[in-house]
């Protein structure tokens, strides 16, 4: 089967192409791409084995690539499996999932990740990499078989969302993955100044008595680990950045050489610790006749907090949300390419886990079917330009795993994603592909939302009969504004 | 308001307040072991005016308490508005005395029953007597009183409103057609 | 007359004239327990059920001797040889009450925000006896009156409250309600039992947060000093107990320095010799006692504005 995806806003940052075009697909892969200069001249016709659809107001990207998926499956098959997480992948536009090595048992040798990929390889409908653990267990006291786990295809290292506390550990870790040439995936918190905390320690925190994680737990070990991987010649990749000094920190580092990468998820980017109250927030908004809704926080009028009971455990993550002043550092840092790629984080929970005190509730949001129109918020509120979103999730990220980018180039696989980035729905769980329910963005009116989605030239997701009709396109976009003012 | 008709003046009020004084001595053969207590809220100013007139011609001064019957209701919802809670406040011991309630308008009875069982958590008196200024009629209890200052035939859509000078600036009784009490 | 209170998990949604309502309440219902017999009918039939995941006798009888005060079958729960202890969710628990009947639940839980969870899966209505670090709204209307019957007004009042403000619950209820009434708040304690004041005065601009005892001592209407639990030393949050003592201690030396009308309060229970001194907890500005009595009529005052 061959595709011709019409007149659609192409935009592959990788080739810095952004034009209204086509793209032929055929064989799994871009046979052609015709840019605005092709749309008069001579084409060959078409043959009857190809079908059209129709992207006028979409835009057409590469797939998109998530560093950072909990996979559940095996182990926590009621949360989330192999087939329920890459069906969620592709409502969410992403055709790449790095599995982090948090399934059960811990991928922390040859055979359980060989097992891992058999399972993948079975059950996923995109592409699944794997990471393999950094220690036995994740337990952070003794070094798995990481030369094994290489050969066994693992792309890096982790530990999932455990930071190794044994700081001699770390040092070997590091040097052993710098010799394999593979990047080592940290999750950044000293245990011991997190210990017992919940929320992010500040005026939220203090409002609602929630034991505080101070901005400082982060960084102390982001600083740490800059140092070891300095020392060691690592590639060291930092997950999940929340506050603004990790960032400052990873900009230093980087600005001296130092081979550092990293990401941050698309919540961070845009929610803040007042989630946490939800309706309190508007309560004290009342109370203190404060105008408008969150001055403090630029939030596009559809994203509203109050919808939310206060203490709601979806907004427990892992760093929790931070403030505003975090909030904008990581939005700088991703604008400027300190941080490489935004991902998701995703991490299903099954809704008797999440039924809960504030304070046992797991913490994460199930996030790949919401990822873009939440980072899309950005970009409507014209705080990043569209071409550098997609960027986060298709360059940026190859880059972080050091291959060649997702492309539209002819020849290259054809993982793509037609997405309206103009479309308005409400989130409704209960809609959700995948089996995790946890989210805060339950309820919220979000606009952008994926239409189409191709894995190596096979359509993997399609909205509601997207492009069969030529009648039905969707109006076109304020994005050819945007274009042209590149 | 124009759908209103006073049937008490100032001085018909008094009167019949002076009147029952003298009933409640003549009752009971003297005032000694005679405790005047007021239902709130008129029955209270209501108490004290009659306890001022058995002073007026009988020099004695009897004790006047005011009893709070919210907490005793049957008629309190769920979720509707919450009445406001008052003092209770008995001078004395009522045990083995003659209790003379009084309020200002005696209608269903309920209230006058939430004051029984109010007065019988407080103590024990000998008797129980009954004092209102008017009794309009539609009993929902076998209740009656001892002494009224004046029977107001009535229908259930008319309300007899009692206005005093402690807590409405003017002594007189109305009534008013259209609306029923409460 | 004002509109009856489904759930009371906090004061931040309590008005000033709410508060004075109750209090007034409070006053006929001590006049109620006054009585040779202390029961009303108001909530006859009603069943109120003392839903405790965290001991604490104190609270739980006063709240026993309040609904049966006014009449209501009072059921406890205790977390201990219940279900819970077999993994029982919250939620599961709740449900459960709910169907064998409860119209109202107290409950006091270890988790900071867990009423909140409870009110979304119960119809009836919901008190607060303390969450976490959160809030004990009962706790504050029981200071509220305490204060207001000794002193005669909170407005204007200077209150100290010294001690372990960052794990206390008690301490953000009265913030609201002390601020709502308009007295003068000071937060007073070593830096790790506070936190940055900044974090405080988001949410209550108005207050004051310093870090010495002394020099409050002679302008203080009110001082009310927090209990201090012993693990604060073991998590290394103070150096040492006697320091703690000798800077922040209820003596009798600090009580010499206070205006004479000033008062002492406590919530109970009391660590004697460290956060305050026998001689302290005894002598006449003490309102010790006073609270926990207190305590008993304002959750009757509060009982009735829900259910009466």
């Amino acid at each position: 089967m061959r595709y011709l995806i019409k007149n659609g806003t192409i935009i592959d940052p990788a080739n810095r192409v952004a034009t209204i075009g086509d793209i032929l697909v055929a064989n799994g892969k871009v046979e052609r791409l015709y840019d605005l200069a092709d749309l008069h001249s001579e084409r060959e016709p078409l043959g009857s084995d190809v079908e059209v659809i129709n992207a006028r107001g979409c835009v057409v990207a590469p797939g998109f690539t998530d560093l950072h998926t909990h996979l559940r499956q095996p182990g926590e098959e009621h949360k989330e499996t192999i087939a329920s997480a890459s069906a969620a992948a592709a409502v969410g536009g992403f055709t790449t999932l790095c599995a982090r090595p948090t399934t059960r048992p811990t991928p922390d040798n040859a055979a359980a990740i060989r097992q891992l990929r058999e399972l993948a390889d079975r059950y996923g409908s995109v592409r699944i990499d794997l990471i393999g653990a950094l220690t036995l267990g994740n337990e952070g006291r003794a070094l798995s078989e990481m030369r094994e786990l290489a050969e066994a295809g693992c792309i890096a290292f982790s530990d999932g969302g455990r930071t190794i506390a044994d700081a001699a550990l770390m040092r070997n870790a590091m040097a052993y993955a710098a010799a394999l040439g593979l990047p080592v995936m940290v999750s950044c918190q000293d245990p011991h100044l997190a210990a017992g905390g919940v929320a992010h320690e500040g005026a939220v925190s203090i409002r609602l008595g929630l034991p505080g994680i101070p901005a400082a737990a982060e960084e102390a070990i982001v600083a740490r680990d800059i140092a070891l991987a300095e020392a060691t010649g690592a590639h060291l990749h930092i997950s999940r950045v929340s506050t603004a000094g990790s960032v400052a920190l990873i900009r230093a580092a980087r600005a001296r050489g130092v081979r550092v990468t990293a990401e941050v998820t698309p919540h961070h980017l845009t929610l803040t610790d007042r989630w946490l109250l939800g309706w309190l927030e508007e309560r004290n908004e009342i109370e203190t006749g404060r105008p408008g809704a969150h001055p403090d926080l630029s939030l596009p009028s559809w994203l509203n907090p109050a919808l939310l009971p206060p203490y709601d455990s979806s907004t427990r993550v892992e760093p929790p949300l931070r403030n505003i002043e975090h909030v904008e550092a990581l939005i700088e840092g991703l604008r400027d390419g300190v941080i490489d790629a935004i991902a998701v984080d995703h991490a299903p929970h099954a809704l008797v886990d999440r039924d809960c005190e504030y304070g046992i509730a797991p913490p994460g949001i199930s996030g790949l079917e919401t990822a873009l129109a939440l980072a899309l918020t950005l970009v409507h509120r014209g705080e990043l330009d569209i071409v550098n979103l997609i960027a986060k999730l298709t360059e940026g990220p190859a880059q972080v795993l050091n291959r060649s980018p997702a492309n539209l180039r002819p020849g290259a696989t054809a993982d793509i994603v037609i997405f309206d980035p103009e479309r308005s729905w409400v989130v409704d769980t209960d809609q959700f592909v995948s089996r995790g329910r946890n989210t805060p963005l339950r309820g919220q009116r979000l606009k952008g939302q994926v239409m189409l989605t191709m894995a190596a030239g096979k359509i993997v997701f399609r909205r509601d009969d997207f492009g069969r009709q030529a009648q039905a396109a969707p109006q076109p976009s304020r994005l050819e504004g945007i274009l042209e003012t590149e | 308001m124009s759908n209103e008709k006073q049937i008490l003046s100032a001085d018909e009020i008094r009167r019949a307040l002076v009147r029952i004084a003298h009933e409640i001595d003549e009752r009971n053969g003297g005032l000694r072991d005679v405790v005047i207590v007021g239902i709130r809220s008129r029955g209270v100013p209501l108490a004290e005016r009659i306890a001022a007139a058995i002073a007026d011609f009988d020099g004695t001064r009897v004790p006047v308490g005011q009893l709070d019957i919210t907490l005793y209701r049957d008629d309190l919802k769920l979720r509707g508005p919450a009445a406001r809670v008052r003092k209770t406040d008995l001078p004395i011991d009522i045990t083995g005395k003659t209790v003379v309630l009084v309020d200002d308008v005696l209608f269903t009875g309920r209230t006058v029953r939430a004051a029984l069982d109010a007065i019988a958590d407080l103590g024990r008196p000998a008797r129980i007597q009954l004092a209102v200024l008017i009794d309009r009629g539609h009993r929902e209890l076998p209740i009656r009183a001892d002494f009224v200052g004046k029977n107001v035939p009535t229908s259930l859509s008319e309300r007899v409103m009692v206005r005093l000078r402690e807590t409405d600036g003017v002594d007189e009784v109305v009534i008013q057609r259209g609306a029923s009490n409460e | 007359m004002s509109e009856l209170r489904r759930h009371a998990i906090d004061l931040d949604d309590f008005s000033a004239a709410e508060i004075e309502e109750i209090l007034e309440t409070a006053e006929s219902m001590r006049e109620v327990l006054g009585r040779e017999i202390k029961q009303v009918p108001v909530l006859r039939g009603k069943t109120v059920v003392n839903m405790f995941f965290e001991e604490s006798t104190r609270t739980r009888i006063s709240f026993e001797l309040a609904a049966r005060a006014l009449s209501a079958n009072v059921v406890a729960f205790t977390a201990r040889g219940s279900s819970v202890e077999k993994g029982e969710s919250l939620v599961d628990t709740v449900r459960t009450l709910q169907a064998l009947g409860a119209d109202i639940i107290v409950m006091r839980h270890s988790q900071s925000g867990a009423p909140y969870l409870v009110a979304r899966h119960f119809r009836g209505s919901l008190i607060n006896a303390g969450d976490g670090r959160h809030a004990h709204p009962t706790q504050a209307l029981l200071d509220l009156y305490t204060m207001r019957s000794r002193l005669g007004q909170i407005r204007d009042l200077n209150v100290v409250i010294v001690g372990d403000v960052l794990h206390s619950r008690v301490v953000r209820s009265n913030l609201w309600g002390l601020t709502r009434l308009g007295a003068r708040v000071t937060l007073c304690g070593p830096p790790t039992l506070i936190g940055p004041a900044a974090f405080w005065t988001a949410t209550w601009p108005t207050i004051r947060i310093v870090h010495e005892l002394d020099p409050l001592l002679p302008e203080a209407d009110v001082v009310m000093a927090l209990r201090l639990q012993k693990e604060r030393m073991q998590s290394g949050l103070l150096p040492a107990l006697r320091e703690y003592t000798r800077v922040y201690g209820l003596t009798a030396e600090r009580l010499a320095r206070l205006p004479k009308h000033a008062i002492v309060m406590h919530p109970g229970p009391m660590n004697e010799g460290i956060e305050i001194f026998p001689e302290v907890a005894t002598a006449s500005p003490a309102a010790i006692e006073e609270q926990v009595t207190n305590g008993v009529a304002v959750r009757m005052a509060l009982l009735y504005r829900m259910a009466g």
